[in-house]
Parts: structure tokens; C-alpha cells; sequence
């Protein structure tokens, strides 16, 4: 692009078009692959947990989760420092914060169930008489699906928000069906509907 | 009656940089650079002119031990772009009728 002041109006609005649409494109590049990055640890973990608890001693193995956080943060941040810098616009804090929010309720109802799991935290500080059930699976695929939609709002992007609401609603279903080791397959299912999906979807529409 | 526009931004590579810092918070040089396909001796005399007239404030810092150039649009900027945006809206608008 060289200096040039004798411009139309039309090439000027072109310049500035193309250049708002260059750097949505690499945003969503940059948005796309967080999702398929941590979907896919999702997976992982899920059918790992799932295949621990059914064949090695029950639901304990949860707390590899902390280490599927500890393994997604740190490759998110080895990648921010090889990968070519994405400046920060209001769309991806707006996602991030979303994300962000989601990933600190979640983590910390897990947390906290751990150690009532655990007996470390009393059961009635959470359930004050000891006997309801709560399954931690529904309520935290139905923020992933909430989390998920709420992205597709801010891309507009239609494909998302479905992939949100199926992903949301048919897990929260999905784990109250099955409540034993089987709901990490939901899990999973969850994962790959809410995260993979749209982080293709949004690729695949880049590339276009 | 046209309103004039603004001769800082009438420029291909001004106005490509002011384009991208407009949606975005802030941006590194070579960001900048990559996506403008300029020369780096030419987007700096560009970025200068534009830090000069107070439209974008330049930052140097460093990344861990690397040098960083920070580009960040000002609300005098902002302004800027707005009014350019409107005064070439009445040229289209005469070229379409």
C-alpha cells in the first residue's frame, strides 16, 4: 500500500471495509482455534474420567480436571508466545469475558463439590439437610451452552447459537438421565456440540 | 457543497492504519504491517504523521526482551475517522444520484 492522497470516495470506503473485515477475519482465526483447543481437551478429559471412574475406583478421578485447566492454560500460553500477535478488539474481550466468567463458576462449583466429595467441606454448606442430589454435570453443561450461544449472538452468527442451545439443553437433559460415569460422555458430547462445532463452523466460514 | 476531507486521512496507508485501530483496542507494528502489506520505513513516516496530528498514540515498551511498538487510536482520532467517514458519505451520496 503505497502513499497515495488522489483517492475516490469509493476506493477510500474500500480501504476501510477491507481492513475492518481483515481484522475480524483474523480475530475470529484467533477465536476460532480457542474453541477447538479447549473442546477437544474437553473430550479428552471426559472419556478419560469417564473410563477412571468406571474401571478404577469411582468418581475421585475428577479431579484431573485441575490438571486438563492446568494443561489448556499453559498451552494457550506456549502458543500466545511463538503465534503472531491478534490485537484485542471489543468483540474478542466481549467472548473472552464470556468465556472467562464461564470458566470461573464452573471451576469453582467443581472445586468446591470436589471437596464436599472429598469430605474436606461439609455436605450441608452446600445442601443444608444433606439429601438432595445435585448433578454438577447438567448445571455446568447448561452454563457451556448459555456460554456458547451468547458467542454466536456476538458473531451473529446463527450455526453457534444453535450449537449453544443443543448443546445446553440437550446436556443439562442429558446428565440428569444419566447420572453415573456416564455423564462424561454427555460431557463430551456437550464439549464437541458447544466448542468444536462452532470453532469449525467459524473456521470454515473464514476460509470462504 | 462537498464537505472537505480531512488531507491526513485521505491517504491509502493512513487510512488503512486508522481503519484497523478502529476496531481494534491497540496494535502492535508488525500487526499493523502484515495487514497493510507496507514497507516498515513507510508505515513508520505514515504512523509518525498520524502520532504528529495526535490521532494515534504510539507506545514503545518491550516483550520480554524484545522491542514493542503500541499503536493505539485517541478520541481526537476517533473524531477524525467519524467526520472522514461522514464527508465521504455526501460524495457518495452525490455519486449515486
Amino acid at each position: 500500500m503505497e502513499e497515495n492522497n488522489k483517492m475516490t470516495a469509493e476506493r477510500s470506503l474500500e480501504i476501510i471495509s477491507e481492513q475492518i473485515e481483515q481484522s475480524r477475519l483474523t480475530v475470529n482465526k484467533n477465536l476460532s482455534w480457542g474453541l477447538i483447543w479447549w473442546g477437544i481437551w474437553v473430550i479428552v478429559f471426559a472419556l478419560l474420567v469417564a473410563w477412571l471412574w468406571e474401571h478404577c475406583g469411582g468418581p475421585v478421578w475428577n479431579w484431573l480436571w485441575a490438571v486438563m485447566w492446568l494443561i489448556g492454560y499453559g498451552g494457550e500460553w506456549f502458543m500466545a508466545e511463538y503465534k503472531r500477535p491478534v490485537p484485542p478488539t471489543f468483540i474478542s474481550k466481549t467472548i473472552g469475558q464470556v468465556w472467562g466468567s464461564f470458566g470461573v463458576f464452573i471451576g469453582f462449583i467443581g472445586f468446591v463439590f470436589g471437596l464436599i466429595g472429598c469430605r474436606i467441606l461439609p455436605v450441608e454448606l452446600v445442601v443444608p439437610d444433606g439429601h438432595v442430589y445435585i448433578n454438577i454435570t447438567s448445571i455446568i453443561s447448561l452454563c457451556f451452552g448459555m456460554a456458547s450461544t451468547l458467542t454466536g449472538f456476538i458473531l451473529k452468527n446463527r450455526i453457534v447459537q444453535v450449537c449453544g442451545i443443543i448443546a445446553g439443553l440437550g446436556g443439562f437433559w442429558g446428565a440428569l438421565h444419566y447420572p453415573w460415569f456416564e455423564q462424561l460422555y454427555v460431557m463430551a458430547a456437550v464439549a464437541f456440540v458447544g466448542l468444536v462445532m462452532p470453532g469449525l463452523v467459524i473456521c470454515f466460514k473464514n476460509q470462504k | 457543497m462537498f464537505t472537505p476531507l480531512d488531507p491526513l486521512l485521505h491517504s491509502e496507508l493512513r487510512l488503512a492504519v486508522m481503519s484497523l485501530l478502529i476496531s481494534a483496542e491497540e496494535a502492535e507494528f508488525p500487526y499493523i504491517k502484515e495487514q497493510t502489506g507496507a514497507t516498515a520505513g513507510n508505515l513508520s513516516v505514515q504512523i509518525d504523521k498520524l502520532a504528529t496530528a495526535g490521532y494515534i498514540e504510539v507506545e514503545k515498551t518491550f516483550k520480554g526482551k524484545k522491542p514493542c511498538t503500541l499503536c493505539r487510536i485517541t478520541p481526537v482520532g476517533l473524531r477524525a475517522f467519524e467526520d472522514y467517514v461522514t464527508a465521504l458519505k455526501s460524495y457518495l451520496e452525490v455519486g449515486s444520484k
